[in-house]
This record gives C-alpha cells, structure tokens and sequence, in this order.
C-alpha cells in the first residue's frame, strides 16, 4: 500500500459571470485538473511544479479534503479521501501562506484550539507547543493578538497551529510565497527535518529553485495535465545539462503545441 | 459532539472578551432603551401636564358674568380685554402671546333672554391646535360653554328635572391585573421581536460570513470536526450570545416602563406574572432565538461578506419588526393551532396569549416543537452548506 496515492482525479469549476468577464471568455466550465495521477510516501518531499493556473492548488485542496474531486479519488494509508474525510483530516496538516488565522486571538489560544479540535490531551498539547513555540520562537509573542504580529510571524504560527497533531503527511502550497528571505528559510528548514523524522511532503510551487532545494520527487504540472512525475534525478536527467528549467520548459512548450494542434 | 463544544466556547470567549463587542451587543441595547423610553416617557408626561404655575392667557370681548365665574371656577387664567382686530388676534395666537380667544355677541345674555330664533346671538372662540397650551385652553373654555349651555336649557324648561330623562351611571370595573396584562401584551412581544433579531445580527454573520471572509474557515474545516458540530457550535453560542443581548435589552424595557407608562396612568406592574409565565416565556424566547439564529446562520453561510449577509438578513428583520407591529395593533390572541406552526408569527401570537393569561398548553408545545424543528432543519442545511466548496470557497 502506498502511503498517499492520487488516481486519476479529475476535477471541474463552474465560471461565474464575473470571472468570465475578467478573463474575457465564454467558457461556463473550466476543467483544473484532468485525470492526475501521483503517489507520494513517508520520508520524501514531493514537488508539485506548474505554473500559475496550472491546477495544483487545486489538486492539494483535493487530498486536503476542502474539495472533492469530481472524478477519480485519493487514498491516504488506505483511507478515501471521499469516504472517509474525517480519518483521513486526523493525519494530515494543509497549510498555505493564505492560510489565515483570526486576527482576534493569540497564538497560545489558537494553538490550545485546534489541538482540541483535533482531539489532544492536555499534557500532549503543552508538551507539543513547548516544542513548536521554542522551535519557531513564537515564546516571544505568544499572548499578542494575530493581527499585532508581522506576516513572518504569522507565517510561523500558522505552521506551528497546523501541526498541532503531529500529522503524518503535510500538504503545503506554495510554502515560500510571500514570505521574506530569514522566514522561508525557517519553513524550508523545518520541511527538510519533517521529511528526515518521516513524514511525508507534498508541496506545490512555480520556483524551481525550491523543488531542486527541497524535493526528492517531482512532478510537473501544466495546464491541469501531470506532463511527468519522478524522481528529481531522474527528471533532471532529461536535460544533457541537467537543467530542470530546461525540462520544465520544453514540456511548457511541448504542451503549447499539443494546444495549437488540437 | 465534544467539537461542539470547543466550537461553542471559542465563539463564547471571541465575543465575551471583546469589549468593543460587550458594550454594543450587551450594555448599549439596554441602556440605550433606558435612556430612549425615559426621554419619551419625560417628553410626554410633560406635554399631558401642564404645569400648574402657568396662568392661561385668554382674550375676551363681551364675555358674560356667568362665564368668567366659570372661568374663575375652573382654570388659573389671566383675562387679556378687547381692543384687538381679526388679524392682530390670529397673530397673537400664533406668536402664542394669547393661547385662546372668545368673542361673545354684544349684549349676549339679553339677546338669549329674548329667544329670538331668527337673530341667534354668535361666540366664537379662536384657539391654536398647534400650540399644546391652546389646545388645552381649548378643552376647557368648551367644557364651560357646555356647562353654561345646559344651564340655559335647564332655565328654559318649566321643570328643569325634565333635562335628565334618565339616570346614566358608567363604572369601569376593570381587574388592574388585566389591564397591565394588555399593556405588557401590546408592547413587549414586538419589542422582544425586534431586539431578539437585532442581537442575533449583530452577531451571526461574523461568526460564520466573517470566517469566511477573513479567510479563517479553512483552518477549521480542515480539522476532523464534523460539519454538524462546527453548524451546532456557532449556532448554540449565537444563540446564547443573542439571548444575553435581548436580554439586556429586555432588563432596559422594564426598567424604564414606570417612565413609559406614567402618561397613561396605568403603570403596568411585572409582578402580575408568576413562575409559570416566565418560564413559558423564556422557553418561548429560546426556541424563538435559536430560530432566528439560524436562519441568520443560513444566510451568513450563502453570504460572502459580513456585509452581503447584513444586507440579506434586512429584509427578514423587516418582515418580523412587522409582524410585530400588527400584533401590537392587531386583535384577540388567535387559537388557531395551524398558526402556532408559522415562524416568527407563531411565537408572537403565543407571547401575547402568555400575557394575557389566554394560551392553551398544546398551542404552546405546538409552537415550541415547530421552532425547534425549523432549527433542526437550518443545521441540517448549514451542515451541508459546511461541506459545499462552493458556498465555503466561492469568490
């Protein structure tokens, strides 16, 4: 059994009046992701590349459970994503850098909060946020209120308050968006020592320079469409030079004119 | 059941320790009913008494003995004597210099002795219903031309016991507990309407349109907690909240009715209702708050915005503010057991009936198991709204 295992999920968006008229287009569906497939498991950092649009959000709101595919499924340790979403909600972590968290309270409450939520006892939840707060020094400003920190602050809290169960898989999109040089630095760190303590990874990005600094295995995403999915050696090797940019855009272009031909 | 509760008691603590949010959702609705009723209260005891220092101002020409006697009898006036035109008399009353003027016929009493029917002799009083002191002076003055009216008549008959056929005796026997019982009824369920809605807005849309909008409400669903209890923990807690409200706003009402009510005399007294009415009452009010809350709850979940839930929630407020206004005005309780079924309607109508000792115990539970039943069906439909990606994440 692999420990994540993504098959064949497909998943479609009804265009409302006011997206399409932004986007000036007539389409009233846009399928975001066609038929992707992909497995990930413990100990590794899996990078979901593609470029903006590409449907990778998409994708890790599907395994996350905020969103159900409207074909296909997911399978964390065996349990359906569709079937059995509260099971599999215990052992995964979703973070995102628009992940907010209510300006009102502070990092000790929210963090004693969603570890209830998540159903931890007492002593597990001080000894855990002992741990996370001394990690990412949110000591410091722990009784401030949310909307009184700096976003880097922010950006640790909502990783500490994720992590509050100790999840086996952590889905995270685009973990370094917005954030300054010192704070991703801290986010990249702390995913390398999860993966090294077992935890399996999935992340989405559109720097390349993230997947070659983090991921063991990549796959690059285009257009709703997985164009390829393995190893990051391997799929570096694609390139005489070794160059994932190189790869990543001929498979933008191979893509570009599988379009114009259709 | 135990996220319920989690759920509950973070939305109890957002709210409770917020003092922004404490002053305006549980002392200002009070005292701002307080302070608004006795104003209103002061501002009409004042214009229904008039102070007892003043002297009416009343300008006469040819104004008979027996009427200023009457005048003497009756009022504390001064007499302001003829002399005046038509228009400077019509000025003065509208510069409120005069509050009333009466001009009598020459040679008055001689002409009415003379009972010549073709060259009746004329008074006409001038009076200015704008000003309150006029209009007052008006009400007097007429009473005693009345008098004096009855008293010419009485001399014209050869016997003046003949002006009164019959004896006509009115006696009011009314019980004090009924009739404080129509005061409380025609006032409170409509005050209990308004503010319970008003509490409940104030505060469900934030709790659910406001995760949404501030982007907060993925972290929650994320988490394994069942939507039913993450619907059950923000409808509860609103519902408490909204109840603490109303009920600061209900603590406002009574404190401020012996202002209220001193113009009509009747002050009605609380304490006419006993265990059984109250807890009727708040078993009513709890079913009726969660009601609403839920409803509230729904619209908050459809909304987007704080705003956009605001604005959808206005025209149901509407509507309950007038239900509750036809049920101040309206007529008898309806014992029909089909409208104890309807929402918001129901619970007026039994509210009034508990005030006015006429419900029957089975309309009551009709309307209790009705509420509860559109609010089981509101957190049946919030959590499937919770597990829509498109009312959760929709732009």
């Amino acid at each position: 059994m692999t420990d994540l295992e993504v098959k064949n999920i497909k998943k479609t968006f009804r265009l409302s009046r006011k997206q399409r008229r932004i986007e000036h287009t007539d389409e009233r569906k846009r399928i975001a992701v066609k038929g992707l497939s992909f497995t990930a498991r413990r100990g590794e950092i899996y990078g979901l590349l593609g470029p903006n649009g590409a449907g990778k959000t998409t994708t890790l709101r599907c395994i996350s459970t905020l969103i159900r595919p409207d074909e296909g499924d997911i399978f964390i340790d065996g349990k359906s994503v569709l079937k059995e979403s509260i099971e599999v909600r215990k052992n995964i972590a979703f973070l995102t850098t628009e992940l907010k968290l209510d300006d009102f309270f502070t990092p000790n409450y929210l963090f004693d909060y969603f570890s209830k939520l998540h159903g931890i006892d007492e002593e597990t939840m001080e000894k855990r946020k002992a741990e996370q707060f001394n990690r990412f020094g949110i000591d410091k400003f722990a009784e401030v209120k949310v909307a009184d920190l700096s976003s880097g602050m922010k950006q640790k809290t909502s990783l500490a308050i994720s992590l509050v169960h100790d999840p086996d898989f952590i889905i995270f999109d685009e973990p370094t968006n917005g954030l300054d040089v010192l704070t991703a630095r801290t986010v990249i760190d702390y995913l390398l020592e999860m993966r090294d303590a077992g935890k399996a990874i999935i992340i989405s990005t559109h720097i390349l320079s993230v997947v070659e600094k983090m991921c063991d295995r990549v796959g690059i995403i285009i257009d709703g469409e997985l164009k390829i999915s393995d190893d990051l050696d391997k799929v570096k090797a694609l390139d005489a030079n070794g160059d994932l940019e190189e790869v990543f855009f001929r498979l933008m272009e191979e893509s570009a004119g599988e379009l114009a031909h259709a | 059941m135990r996220n319920m509760l989690v759920i509950f008691k973070k939305e109890l603590f957002r709210v409770l320790t917020d003092k922004r949010l404490v002053l305006t959702v549980f002392i200002l609705p009070g005292l701002s009913i307080f302070i608004i009723y006795t104003i209103i209260g002061t501002v009409v005891q004042t214009q229904f008494t008039e102070p007892e220092d003043y002297e009416t101002k009343i300008y006469g020409e040819n104004v008979p003995e027996a009427i200023v006697l009457a005048f003497d009898e009756t009022m504390n006036y001064r007499f302001i004597e003829g002399g005046l035109t038509r228009d400077d008399l019509e000025e003065k009353l509208l510069e409120e210099e005069i509050d009333l003027a009466v001009i009598f016929a020459e040679n008055f009493e001689e002409r009415i002795a003379e009972r010549d029917k073709q060259d009746l002799p004329d008074v006409t009083i001038y009076y200015n219903q704008g000003n309150q002191r006029s209009s007052s002076a008006h009400n007097r003055v007429s009473a005693v031309m009345r008098a004096y009216h009855e008293s010419i008549i009485k001399d014209r008959l050869d016997d003046p016991a003949d002006y009164h056929p019959y004896v006509l005796d009115t006696e009011n026997i009314v019980d004090e507990r009924s009739m404080a019982a129509q005061g409380f009824a025609m006032l409170l369920p409509m005050l209990i309407i308004i503010f319970l809605f008003v509490g409940a807005m104030s505060i469900g849309p934030d709790a659910i349109a406001g995760e949404k909008e501030r982007g907060t409400i993925a972290s929650l669903l994320v988490t394994p907690t069942k939507r039913r209890d993450i619907a059950l923990g923000k409808v509860t807690s609103a519902a408490l909240l909204s109840l603490l409200s109303a009920l600061s706003a209900f603590i406002g009402i009574i404190l401020s009715l012996p202002r209220l009510m001193v113009a009509d005399e009747a002050m009605p007294d609380i304490s006419i209702y006993g265990a059984r009415e109250f807890l009727a009452i708040f078993l009513l009010l709890v079913v009726t708050v969660i009601f609403i809350v839920g409803l509230i709850s729904i619209i908050s979940a459809y909304a987007k915005t704080i705003k956009e839930a605001s604005m959808l929630i206005t025209p149901f407020y509407l509507i309950a503010m007038i239900i509750g206004i036809m049920n101040s005005f309206g007529a008898d309780v309806n014992h029909n057991p089909l409208v104890h079924l309807l929402p918001i309607y129901g619970p007026i109508n039994m509210l009034s009936g508990i005030l006015l000792f006429d419900y029957s115990i089975t309309n009551f539970f009709i309307t209790i198991a009705a509420n509860i039943g559109y609010t089981a069906l509101f957190v049946f439909v919030l959590n499937k709204m919770f597990d829509s990606e498109k009312m959760m994440f929709s732009r």
